[in-house]
C-alpha cells in the first residue's frame, strides 16, 4: 500500500524528466536542432548524417519501386476477375470471385502450344547464339590491336545506330527468295554471327569486359603454351562469366519480347510467336462472343481475358530472370570495378 | 627437280610464317576472331542497306521487290520528293524529334539519380536493384497495353491518381508519362551504375579529407569522372526513342508497307529518317566532344 504512491511518484518524476529532455530536445526549433548537430563531433555527425541519408534513400527507392511493382499488381489482379467485375467501378484490384475462365479463354486465343514453342525455340536459340558469337567478335574487339579494328568497331557502333525499320523491308524481300519466311530461320540465323536484335549492343557489353582483364593472365597462359583459341576457352571466357549472364537473360527476353521483327517474318497462323497473337488477341475474343464487329463493349468485357493472356506470356520470362537473377545482379555488382 | 623448288619454296614459307612476328600473329588473331561477323555483317546488313537504297529509287510491286526482272518502274528521286513534299510525314517527325529530344534529358537525369541511389550500400540493394529492371521483362506487346491511352481505357500509372477507371485526369496523364520515363530508364540505370561503380575509392576518400560534402564530391569527382558516361546514356536513349515502335513515324512506315503499294516510300523515309537521327546524333557528339574524354 505504501509503494503505490511512491510509484508514482516515482513514474511522475520520470515523466517529468522525460518531458524536460523532451523540450530540452526541441528547444530553439529547428535552429537549435541545427546547432546541437554542428556541435557534435566528426564521428556521431557523420552517423547522423548517415542515418539521414539511408531514410532518404529507403523513402524514394520504396516510392519508386512501387511504380515498378504496381503493373505486376494490376496484370495479376485483373486477369483473376470477371468481366462484371472489371466494369464494376467499386471493385478495384480485389475481384470479388476468383475466375479462372479467363486462363482458358487467353489459352485458346493465344493458340498457347504452338505459339509458345515458336517463341521459346526463336528466343532460346538465338539467345545461345548470340551469347557465343558476340563473345567473339567481342574478344577481338577488347583483347587485340590490329589494323582495321577502330574501322571493325566503327561498324559495330553503325549496326547499333541503324533503326532495324530501314532494313526489315530489304530483308524480308532477301528471305522470302531464300524461301525462309515463316521458318525459324530470318530470327536465328544473324545471332549465329553475332548480329540479330541488338548484336551490336551485346558486342559491346563483351568488349567493355574482356578490356578489363588484366594482360598479365592470357601472357602467362601464352607462355606456357596455350594457343589463341585455348587462351579464349580455357582463361577468358571463365571470367566474364557475369558478361555471359548479363547478355544470355537479355537476349533471351528481348527475343521473347520481340514484337516487331519476329512476327513480321512469322506471320502465318501456327508460325507465330506469343507476342503478335497477344497483340491481337481481343480479336479471337470476338469468336466466343455474339457480335461479329468488335464493339467498346466487347473490347472492355475481353479485357481481363487479355491479362490473363499477359501473364501467361510473361511467365517464361519471369522464370528465367528470377533464375538468372543472382547471376545478373552478381554481373550488375561487378560490372566496371577496377581489380 | 621441280619438286625440289615446290617443297624449298613451301619450306621457305613455312619458315617465314614460323618466323612472323609476334605482333603481327597477334593481329592475325584478332582478325580472324572478328570474321565470322565480319560476314554476318556483309550477308545481314550490309547487303539489304544496299538493296533498300535500290528499293527508295522505284516504284516496286512485291513479285519484284529490287526491280531486277523489270516490272517495277525506276522513279528516281521521285520517292523522296513524295515524302517530302508529304505535309502530314513532316510534320510527324518533326514532333516524334522534339518528343525525344525532350524525353531523354528527363531520362538520363532519373536513370543518373537512381543509380547514385543504387550504388550507396545498404540493406535490400540487390532486391531493388532487381525490381528496377522489371521493365525489361515485361517490354513488347505487355508494355503497350499498360501505357495505352485512348477512350474507356487508360495506362495503369494514370489509374492511381484517379481511383475510378475510364476518367483521365490532368494528374493521370503526368503520372503516365512518369510512369513512362521511369520504364523507359532500366538500361540507362545499368550503364550509370556501372559507369559509378568504375569511380576509384580513393578520390572520394581524398575529398572528403579535404572536407567535401557529398554534394560536392558528386559534382567535383562523380560527374566529371563518369560524363563520358552520360554522353553514352543520352545518345542510347536518344537511338532508343528514334526507333522505339510506338514511336509515330515508326507507324507511319508500317502503314505505307500494309497498303502493298508504297515500298518504294517507305524505304525513302525510312532513309531520310536514318539520315536525320544520325545527323542528330553525330550533331550532338560534336557538341559534346570535350566531356567525352
Amino acid at each position: 500500500m505504501k509503494l503505490k504512491p511512491a510509484k508514482a511518484a516515482a513514474e511522475g518524476s520520470a515523466s517529468a524528466v522525460e518531458t524536460k529532455q523532451k523540450k530540452k530536445f526541441f528547444e530553439g526549433g529547428v535552429k537549435g536542432l541545427i546547432k546541437k548537430y554542428e556541435n557534435l563531433g566528426y564521428k556521431a555527425k557523420k552517423k547522423v548524417y548517415h542515418f539521414i541519408s539511408r531514410l532518404f534513400i529507403y523513402f524514394v527507392l520504396i516510392e519508386m519501386a512501387y511504380l515498378f511493382i504496381l503493373p505486376f499488381i494490376y496484370i495479376f489482379s485483373t486477369s483473376l476477375m470477371s468481366s462484371q467485375d472489371y466494369m464494376d467501378p467499386t471493385v478495384q484490384y480485389i475481384p470479388t470471385s476468383v475466375n479462372w475462365t479467363n486462363f482458358v479463354k487467353a489459352y485458346q486465343a493465344l493458340d498457347y502450344i504452338k505459339s509458345f514453342f515458336n517463341s521459346m525455340g526463336t528466343s532460346l536459340l538465338s539467345a545461345l547464339f548470340q551469347t557465343v558469337s558476340c563473345a567473339l567478335i567481342g574478344y577481338s574487339l577488347g583483347r587485340y590491336k590490329f589494323r582495321g579494328r577502330n574501322l571493325l568497331f566503327l561498324l559495330v557502333v553503325l549496326v547499333l545506330l541503324i533503326p532495324p525499320q530501314v532494313m526489315i523491308l530489304a530483308s524480308y524481300g532477301m528471305w522470302a527468295e531464300l524461301h525462309m519466311v515463316n521458318t525459324w530461320g530470318p530470327v536465328v540465323l544473324p545471332t549465329v554471327f553475332g548480329l540479330g536484335l541488338r548484336g551490336a549492343l551485346f558486342v559491346m557489353i563483351y568488349m567493355y569486359f574482356f578490356q578489363r582483364i588484366p594482360s598479365v593472365m592470357d601472357d602467362a597462359a601464352r607462355i606456357d603454351g596455350a594457343g589463341p583459341l585455348r587462351v579464349f576457352g580455357i582463361i577468358m571466357l571463365p571470367l566474364v562469366k557475369s558478361a555471359i549472364a548479363i547478355v544470355f537473360i537479355f537476349s533471351f527476353v528481348w527475343h521473347w519480347n520481340d514484337n516487331y521483327e519476329a512476327p513480321t517474318y512469322m506471320y502465318l497462323e501456327g508460325k507465330q510467336t506469343l507476342q503478335p497473337r497477344l497483340a491481337n488477341i481481343q480479336n479471337y475474343f470476338n469468336k466466343y462472343a455474339s457480335s461479329q464487329m468488335m464493339s467498346e463493349l466487347d473490347k472492355a468485357l475481353s479485357e481481363p481475358m487479355l491479362f490473363a493472356g499477359c501473364l501467361m506470356v510473361m511467365i517464361p520470362v519471369l522464370i528465367v530472370y528470377i533464375v538468372g537473377q543472382k547471376q545478373l545482379a552478381a554481373g550488375i555488382e561487378r560490372i566496371g570495378v577496377i581489380e | 627437280m621441280k619438286k625440289t623448288v615446290k617443297l624449298k619454296k613451301k619450306l621457305a614459307h613455312s619458315k617465314r610464317y614460323s618466323l612472323i612476328s609476334f605482333e603481327k600473329r597477334r593481329s592475325l588473331e584478332g582478325l580472324v576472331f572478328s570474321i565470322p561477323w565480319l560476314l554476318g555483317f556483309i550477308g545481314f546488313v550490309l547487303i539489304p542497306l544496299v538493296l533498300s537504297v535500290r528499293i527508295s529509287f522505284f516504284q516496286t510491286v512485291l513479285t519484284d521487290l529490287y526491280g531486277f526482272q523489270g516490272t517495277s518502274k525506276f522513279v528516281g528521286i521521285n520517292n523522296y520528293v513524295k515524302v517530302i513534299q508529304d505535309p502530314a510525314v513532316g510534320q510527324t517527325v518533326f514532333e516524334s524529334f522534339g518528343l525525344s529530344l525532350a524525353k531523354v534529358p528527363v531520362i538520363v537525369a532519373f536513370s543518373l539519380f537512381v543509380a547514385v541511389l543504387l550504388k550507396q550500400k545498404f540493406p535490400g540493394r540487390t532486391l531493388f536493384r532487381v525490381i528496377f529492371f522489371i521493365p525489361v521483362i515485361l517490354a513488347g506487346t505487355i508494355m503497350t497495353y499498360l501505357f495505352r491511352d485512348g477512350v474507356g481505357q487508360m495506362s495503369v500509372f494514370s489509374s492511381i491518381t484517379t481511383g475510378v477507371q475510364g476518367v483521365n485526369t490532368f494528374f493521370g496523364t503526368v503520372m503516365s508519362n512518369i510512369g513512362s520515363i521511369m520504364w523507359a530508364s532500366s538500361v540507362e540505370i545499368l550503364i550509370f551504375l556501372a559507369a559509378l561503380q568504375s569511380v576509384p575509392a580513393t578520390l572520394y576518400e581524398v575529398v572528403e579529407i579535404d572536407g567535401a560534402s557529398a554534394w560536392e564530391s558528386f559534382w567535383h569527382v562523380t560527374l566529371p569522372y563518369i560524363s563520358p558516361f552520360v554522353i553514352l546514356n543520352c545518345i542510347y536513349a536518344l537511338v532508343d526513342s528514334f526507333v522505339a515502335s510506338d514511336n509515330p513515324v515508326m507507324s507511319i512506315m508500317n502503314s505505307m508497307t500494309q497498303t502493298g503499294t508504297k515500298y518504294g516510300q517507305a524505304s525513302a523515309l525510312s532513309w531520310l529518317y536514318m539520315l536525320a537521327t544520325l545527323a542528330v546524333i553525330l550533331i550532338f557528339i560534336l557538341f559534346t566532344r570535350r566531356w567525352l574524354k
